[in-house]
């Protein structure tokens, strides 16, 4: 059990690697969505795999180890938030350069530097 | 007291000189004159105390634990510098009101120059090394600024940023050593690091150290190598180059020599480094000096070899040869600085430098020719002048070296060789400049002596001279030996200051050098023709080039890594983890705890294969972007099943209804995006993005697999027995979150709220147009708002809302609670808008999501305010048991209000956010498909 | 127990929600509030500098439940030192940002109180996934910061912000994960004591997350090879908002104290001094780094935002050394260079406004408005920031190349100090006499008046580069002995001895 479960943890944190490091916004997004669901499991899985043991006082004689779930539910949370930030993030890149690579204009540096220049004056 | 008063006042001046800039330059230059005219009022009482070698020491407390203290000290030598700092600087006052044309910003310059006395004083009054540094740098500073003075002129300004790199980079230097000094001694007070010589040389830090303070010396001094700044510092105002770059801050460098040297000279290195860097420059100057057309570029290069000579005798480190080069850091100062005033002069009355042009100037102005033919002369070397008397005691002292074999003849022969050139220049200013035929074509024509005041400081300095030359024992003679006396820390040898010393070898040299120097004057044109086939380096040029060099190696470096690749960025950080970790858990292999492992159920096998099958697919075909979300939300449900699977309801409950609203968002997403990914990473970079993620994949298998194996205890049991006592509540979890760990809660609302006031903001002015339709050129349903979807989602709201009540009631004791009830109630609202579409639901639901927000923040923070009412810390939670109707026998804890809380943040945040993107485009459906006209 | 060291968070934290129903006041009203919230924060502060300086330390259990088990704001020296920084900078920033810049949407003056509830969150916890959660709180908020002012040129430096720190909050949970997972604790007081007794593979579990916790702060603080995002985001955020997040990279500096201080510090047994080897180096490069990129810069923003860079790597030199000397140094280095260049950041967007179209740019241009008052700031700036005499910069300076010992660290952290600071004098002066020297004829468009508030706010900020040489001993006093405080653990561990309230002792 132990060993698949880190086998699924590990996949997890692979595929989300890979699709983050890929160059347009929304497999970033799905990568950082993979990864969180990996270290979500991950951190869950601090309190140890126990079945049937869950922490309500009185639904069974001994029960697992809560605090990694309460982390876990705060850490969802927040990456629900992050998750929505950065994607939102996206859309308005995608509105600024049309086009949704992460670097803007197909990450053409140079010419986004001077764009930088042009527009970047203090308010 | 007086001695503080004499380095600050200057600096008072500086503040209030400029006021009187209106009153006109006469004006502005009394009120500048005033600080010097006091510090000298406050100096003279002190002279007796220092005539015979005496100290006077005035020291305050001000940073210790630094080793910096407001410790001043008087002595002859710091007197003498101080006399001649003082003196000079009022006749510069005084010409500088006659050479500053009037619509020139007078306060500026005065206040300039008040800063610069005031630092330099600071420099030869300080009786703490850490002190001395900081005015040091200081002088390099308002150098900086006084020769960027005309910063309209190009020159200028590059000439003020190689001096301030030279001298402020050798203060660097500088620092460094006088910290090793402090170090070794163990504290920066003068006194004790002069009592500390031998301590100091003694040590094995003393050849670096000693290193480090004479690159400081040599860069201010403008030694050879570094003596390129100081012709180019030539750009200032000619008052700022006869005060500055003459008579007193390149002083500094050899004042520090003398300050320094019974605490550093009298070793092998320091004869060596200081002795041949002085000859060299003492020789390289007056070659260059010679063949320099512009009158201040030919005094520039007569100034660095001069400096060059009081280094060189600085060197020889006989008693005798510090007695000279104090005695001819006075002459210097006076004849040269009348000079430069001189130049100033021909400057103004002509308007060019050019010595090719100004010639038989002594028809137009006798009165100033005669002037400057006498400083002159004293800078030649002239018997019953200044200059003579030291360079006579240069010259016996060359001959006192005891060099082994021919190198002894080195000196000598350097002295005198010297001497020929400063006769030639010499000779070379006087007779072109005022003999030599008629001027051609000057710009201002005819020219005439300046205003009267505007030479009576040349006539005191010119008049200086002579004194000196003649009577020089009466006229400096105690000053010398005061000064001596402090700068060979005792011990004066014996020193006759009579005008001739009788017929013997120095005398011999001198006239050596006078018919050389002549003879070479006459055969000039041979050397000139010689010189010319040298190409000459502009020294700024390279400066220049070399900054540029460095400025355009540096955008490229630059360029190059900070390349605005996230990728790149990303790819390092991932790596660095890997890095990091790599060592402990290579050390951990394949290590499976004590634990062993659990036997494994198909349905769970089932599970995990699923998810692992659709991370996978996620990953390979992402770039069909409809597809990978729907992988993905599969693996977001498995992960769900994952979390009851392992005994945790609530985190079940709550992936799902996140993974449930993060659907939506992503689809949301999706339909203004692209709706595939076009192709663009090569091969190679795919390759290794996906080695990093194996190894990535790998590592966390490998602990995840040797944590859950192995035992431990974790503070967690006191959550369990605590959690009915204390927080009255039977879900654990949820008394974790409202009661243990209500803090933790606090942020994560409040993490909520400013998302999606952030995604609120960001959107607030931006529009974006979805494309036509998807990847396959289907267009989208012309169908805005579903029938069957608005028939179902009314009565589903109803349904929903109580759902979610009962949901949040119960969570304090059963798998629930204000967060999940929020995302439900969130959910239903959403399906709302997309069934009847923004404004319809918008006009009927009513609430600002922003209020909402904030009253839930609001009750959040109550609910752990309230707790100080009853001295207990914030989110202190009581409880109480009430009975409900149907409900039956129901426990109320003040942690519901707190959960209350995040409820209504969540419902809020959730839909501000979703809602913002909801309203991006003005239109349900677009009919023009290209989105760029948006950027 | 002693309420006021809620009052950090808890005053933006309601000065922010009374924001959010304000959606539609009048601005006027709006900045007057959220500016009073700053001062009430800053006098808080201050109130607490004066607790922290008699050397104890103060305890704060929320709910009331006893440490390791419910979460404890900490107050020690250190913590009031930071948040002070924090306050006064702040102050300067929000009266900067009524010059104009909180215009444009109404959520700045919410999103900057929520940010110093985040930050000053960071400083107090003594709690490390709390830690974590207010490192959320203040990077979400500076998220919605650096976006602030509109125009298309932040999106991407922002977008690489974002995604780099949600990883880096993602490794933080990984490694929080690990080391609760062997020590099964959260309190960093408490982690301090089980890390000790960690043996066997477990220790190994335990330095993976250290060593992967020390990349996340590091990613924080903007240490090679993890700094690339800072340059490009600070130079194109509105001008209060990069001058605020001049202590952002110093929270990461802060965590690094604290965590490995505190848990992995020379008591720490088997994992003592984790990582630091990692840090000298990896700082010194950083510094060089930083010039190099000062070298390039070609506008005064981009210039001081590698400042930023070239501070980390002198203030996490000394750090990694650890020695009391060197601690004490690089928090006095670090009070002085936060606010500097804070200010400098401030400058750059006064000379942009004067300029028309050149901007802050280092080019010729027609002559600025205002040029002596904005060149006199620059200079009194750069100076601090070079570490020229006579401003705090240098003394700071000082203090850190003194407390090395000799040897080759010493060579090192000498050489490169002072060679950089040789570099900077160069840039520096290029860059100032091109922008305030080298004018070209010709008027200038858009005329822009220098506004009171703005120019004040500036001034301020530059001219405390005066006030910490005036105050320069009992600064000092105050660092040293915070420097002990850290370099002795036990009595931090102490606070898990706290009563509660209610409990009789």
């Amino acid at each position: 059990m132990e060993l698949m479960y880190a086998l699924v943890i590990g996949t997890l944190t692979a595929t989300g690697v890979y699709l983050l490091l890929r160059g347009r916004t929304f497999p970033v997004v799905l990568g950082l969505t993979m990864l969180s669901y990996g270290v979500n499991l991950f951190l869950f899985s601090t309190g140890r795999l126990v079945a049937g043991q869950q922490p309500i006082i009185g639904s069974s004689d001994t029960y697992t180890d809560p605090l990694p779930q309460a982390l876990v539910l705060t850490a969802i949370v927040i990456g629900f938030a992050m998750t929505a930030f950065v994607v939102v993030m996206s859309l308005r890149s995608l509105a600024d350069h049309g086009d949704d690579h992460v670097d803007g204009s197909q990450g053409d540096d140079s010419q986004a530097e001077n764009k930088h220049r042009k527009e970047g004056s203090g308010q | 007291m007086s001695l503080p008063l004499v380095v600050f006042l200057p600096f008072l001046g500086a503040l209030f000189a400029p006021l009187f800039a209106q009153g006109g330059r006469t004006a502005i230059a009394i009120a500048s004159s005033v600080p010097a005219l006091i510090a000298l009022a406050a100096l003279f009482p002190l002279w007796p105390e220092v005539a015979d070698g005496g100290i006077v020491l005035q020291s305050y407390e001000w940073l210790p634990f630094i080793g910096i203290s407001f410790s001043f000290r008087l002595d002859g030598l710091a007197l003498l510098f101080a006399l001649l700092i003082l003196i000079i600087g009022l006749l510069i006052i005084l010409y500088a009101r006659y050479y500053l044309k009037p619509g020139e910003n007078v306060g500026k310059f005065y206040g300039l120059l008040l800063c610069f006395k005031g630092s330099m004083l600071g420099i030869v009054l300080s009786g703490n090394l850490l002190l001395m540094l900081i005015f040091w740098e200081l002088t390099s500073i308002t150098s900086f600024l006084l020769i960027g003075f005309w910063s309209h002129k190009k020159d200028a300004r590059r000439g003020a940023r190689m001096a301030l790199a030279v001298t402020g980079g050798g203060g660097l230097a500088l620092l460094a050593g006088i910290l090793m000094i402090g170090n070794i001694v163990g504290s920066f007070e003068l006194d004790d690091v002069l009592a500390a010589g031998d301590q100091i040389k003694a040590h094995s830090l003393y050849p670096i150290a000693l290193t480090l303070v004479l690159l400081g010396a040599f860069t201010k001094s403008a030694q050879f190598p570094f003596h390129f700044w100081l012709p180019h510092a030539m750009q200032a105002p000619t008052p700022v180059s006869a005060y500055l770059h003459s008579a007193t801050m390149v002083k500094a460098g050899v004042f520090l020599m003398a300050r320094l040297y019974p605490a550093l000279a009298g070793t092998e290195q320091w004869f060596y480094m200081v002795s041949f860097t002085g000859m060299a420059t003492l020789l390289i100057g007056a070659y260059v000096a010679m063949f320099k057309h512009d009158l201040k570029g030919l005094l520039a290069y007569s100034t660095v070899s001069h400096l060059g000579l009081i280094t060189l005798l600085f060197g020889m480190g006989t008693k005798l040869a510090a007695v000279a080069a104090v005695f001819h850091v006075i002459n210097h100062a006076t004849f040269k600085a009348s000079l430069f005033m001189a130049a100033g002069i021909i400057d103004h009355e002509t308007g060019t430098r050019d010595m090719r042009k100004i010639n038989g100037l002594l028809r137009y102005m006798p009165h100033t020719a005669t002037l400057a033919m006498v400083a002159a002369s004293a800078m030649a070397g002239v018997p019953l002048l200044n200059g003579f008397l030291s360079k006579e005691m240069f010259f016996a002292e060359s001959l006192q070296l005891n060099l082994p074999g021919w190198v002894a003849w080195l000196p000598p022969v350097i002295a005198t060789l010297a001497g020929i050139f400063s006769v030639a220049y010499s000779a070379r200013f006087v007779h072109d400049v005022f003999f030599n035929g008629k001027p051609i074509n000057l710009p201002i024509y005819p020219p005439h002596e300046p205003p009267r005041y505007m030479k009576i400081p040349v006539e005191i300095l010119v008049l200086a001279c002579i004194m000196v030359g003649m009577f020089p024992a009466f006229s400096v003679g105690p000053l010398l030996y005061s000064a001596s006396f402090a700068t060979l820390g005792g011990e004066v040898p014996e020193f006759e200051l009579t005008i001739l010393h009788g017929f013997n070898l120095p005398l011999l040299m001198s006239v050596m050098a006078f018919v050389g120097g002549l003879l070479m004057y006459s055969q000039r044109q041979k050397f000139f023709d010689f010189h010319a086939r040298f190409k000459e380096i502009d020294e700024k040029a390279v400066f220049e080039s070399i900054v540029h060099g460095l400025v355009d190696k540096a955008q490229r470096l630059t360029a190059a890594i900070e390349n605005g690749s996230l990728q790149r960025y990303a790819v390092l950080l991932v790596v660095s983890v890997i890095a990091v970790a790599a060592l402990p858990i290579l050390n951990l292999g394949l290590f499976v705890g004590d634990n062993g492992l659990t036997p494994v159920d198909w349905p769970t096998a089932l599970l995990a294969a699923v998810l692992i099958l659709c991370a996978i697919g996620t990953a390979t075909v992402h770039r069909e972007r409809f597809t990978a979300l729907v992988l993905i939300s599969v693996v977001g449900l498995v992960v769900a099943l994952t979390f009851a699977r392992f005994s945790a309801p609530d985190l079940a409950m709550t992936q799902l209804s996140v993974e449930v609203v993060t659907i939506v968002l992503l689809m949301l997403a999706m339909y203004y995006m692209p709706s595939w990914t076009p192709k663009e990473s090569a091969g190679g970079r795919r390759a290794r993005d996906i080695l990093i993620a194996l190894i990535a994949g790998t590592g966390m298998t490998l602990i995840t697999l040797a944590m859950l194996t192995s035992p431990f205890n974790s503070i967690s049991d006191f959550f369990l027995e605590n959690s009915k006592p204390g927080g009255g509540g039977y879900n654990v979890v949820n008394v974790i979150l409202v009661d243990f760990r209500g803090f933790d809660t606090l942020g994560e609302i409040a993490v909520l709220a400013i998302a999606a006031l952030g995604i609120y903001a960001m959107l607030k002015n931006t529009t974006l147009t979805p494309p036509a339709g998807d990847a396959k050129g289907h267009a989208w349903s012309r169908d805005a708002y579903p029938l069957m979807l608005q028939q179902l989602a009314r009565p589903m709201l109803a349904l929903a809302l109580m759902v979610s009540a009962y949901i949040f009631l119960r969570g304090h004791n059963l798998p629930g609670g204000g967060f999940i009830a929020g995302l439900i109630t969130a959910v239903a609202l959403l399906i709302q808008y997309l069934a009847n579409g923004m404004t319809w639901t918008q006009d009927r639901i009513g609430i600002k999501y922003h209020n909402l927000m904030g009253l839930g923040l609001m009750f959040a923070t109550i609910a752990g305010v309230g707790s100080f009412a009853f001295g207990y810390p914030f989110l202190t939670s009581t409880f109480a048991y009430i009975t409900w109707p149907v409900v039956g026998k129901f426990e109320v804890a003040s942690a519901l209000v707190f959960d209350l809380g995040v409820y209504l943040t969540v419902i809020g945040a959730t839909l501000l956010a979703l809602v913002s993107i909801g309203r991006l485009t003005p239109m349900p459906h677009p009919a023009i498909p290209d989105p760029r006209e948006n950027s | 127990m002693n309420h006021w060291l809620t009052a950090p968070i808890l005053i933006p934290l309601i000065g922010a929600i009374v924001q959010t129903f304000m959606g539609y006041a009048p601005i006027s009203l709006r900045r007057t509030l959220a500016v009073a919230t700053t001062l009430l924060l800053l006098a808080s502060t201050l109130v607490l500098l004066a607790m922290a300086d008699d050397g104890s330390y103060r305890v704060y259990a929320f709910g009331n439940w006893q440490p390791p088990f419910g979460i404890v704001l900490v107050l020690d020296r250190l913590a009031a030192l930071m948040l002070v920084i924090t306050s006064i900078l702040a102050l300067f920033c929000h009266l900067f940002s009524l010059g104009g810049s909180d215009e444009g949407n109404r959520q700045f003056h919410t999103l900057f109180l929520f940010q110093l509830m985040g930050l000053n969150i960071a400083f107090l916890t003594g709690d490390l996934f709390n830690l974590f959660v207010a490192f959320e709180v203040l990077l979400i908020a500076s998220y919605g910061l650096l976006m602030h002012g509109g125009g298309t040129v932040r999106t991407v430096p922002g977008l690489h912000y974002v995604v780099l720190n949600l990883i880096g909050s993602a490794v933080f949970l990984i490694s929080v994960g690990m080391i609760y997972s062997v020590t099964g604790t959260l309190n960093m007081a408490d982690l301090a004591v089980k890390v000790r007794e960690v043996s066997g593979e477990n220790l190994q579990i335990v330095k993976a997350g250290g060593m992967m916790l020390l990349v996340v702060f590091a990613l924080k603080a903007a240490l090679l090879p993890l700094c690339f995002w800072l340059p490009k985001a600070y130079a194109t955020a509105t001008a209060p908002v990069a001058a605020l997040f001049a202590v952002m990279t110093k929270v990461g500096v802060y965590a690094i104290i604290r965590v490995y201080l505190l848990i992995f510090g020379d008591a720490a047994g088997p994992v003592a001094n984790l990582g630091m080897d990692w840090v000298f180096p990896l700082a010194l490069i950083t510094l060089a780094m930083g010039v190099i990129g000062a070298l390039g810069a070609d506008n005064f923003r981009s210039l001081f935002a590698w400042q930023v860079i070239i501070s980390v790597g002198t203030l996490l030199a000394p750090i990694a050394l650890g020695s009391s000397a060197s601690l004490s140094a690089a928090l006095f280095y670090m009070i002085s260079t936060t606010w500097t260049v804070a200010g400098l950041f401030l400058v750059a967007d006064l000379v942009a406004s004067q300029r028309g179209t050149a901007l802050d740019r280092i080019v010729t241009a027609p002559k600025m408005r205002h040029r002596t008052f904005l060149s006199v700031l620059y200079l009194l700036g750069v100076l601090a920031a070079a570490g020229l005499p006579p401003l705090s910069g240098f003394l700071g300076k000082v203090l850190i190349l003194n407390s090395v010992e000799p040897g080759p660290q010493m060579a090192w952290l000498w050489s490169v100090l002072l060679v950089g600071s040789f570099l900077s004098l160069i840039v520096y002066s290029r860059a100032g006499s091109i922008v305030f020297w080298r004018t070209v004829d010709g008027h200038l468009e858009k005329p822009e008046s220098l506004k009171r508030v703005t120019s004040l706010a500036a001034t301020g900020l530059i001219a405390m580069s005066i006030v910490i040489v005036a105050l320069a001993s009992p600064i000092n006093r105050y660092t040293e002995a915070t420097a002990d405080q850290l370099l002795n653990p036990e009595s931090y561990i102490q606070i898990l001895d706290t009563t509660m309230v209610g409990e009789d002792t």
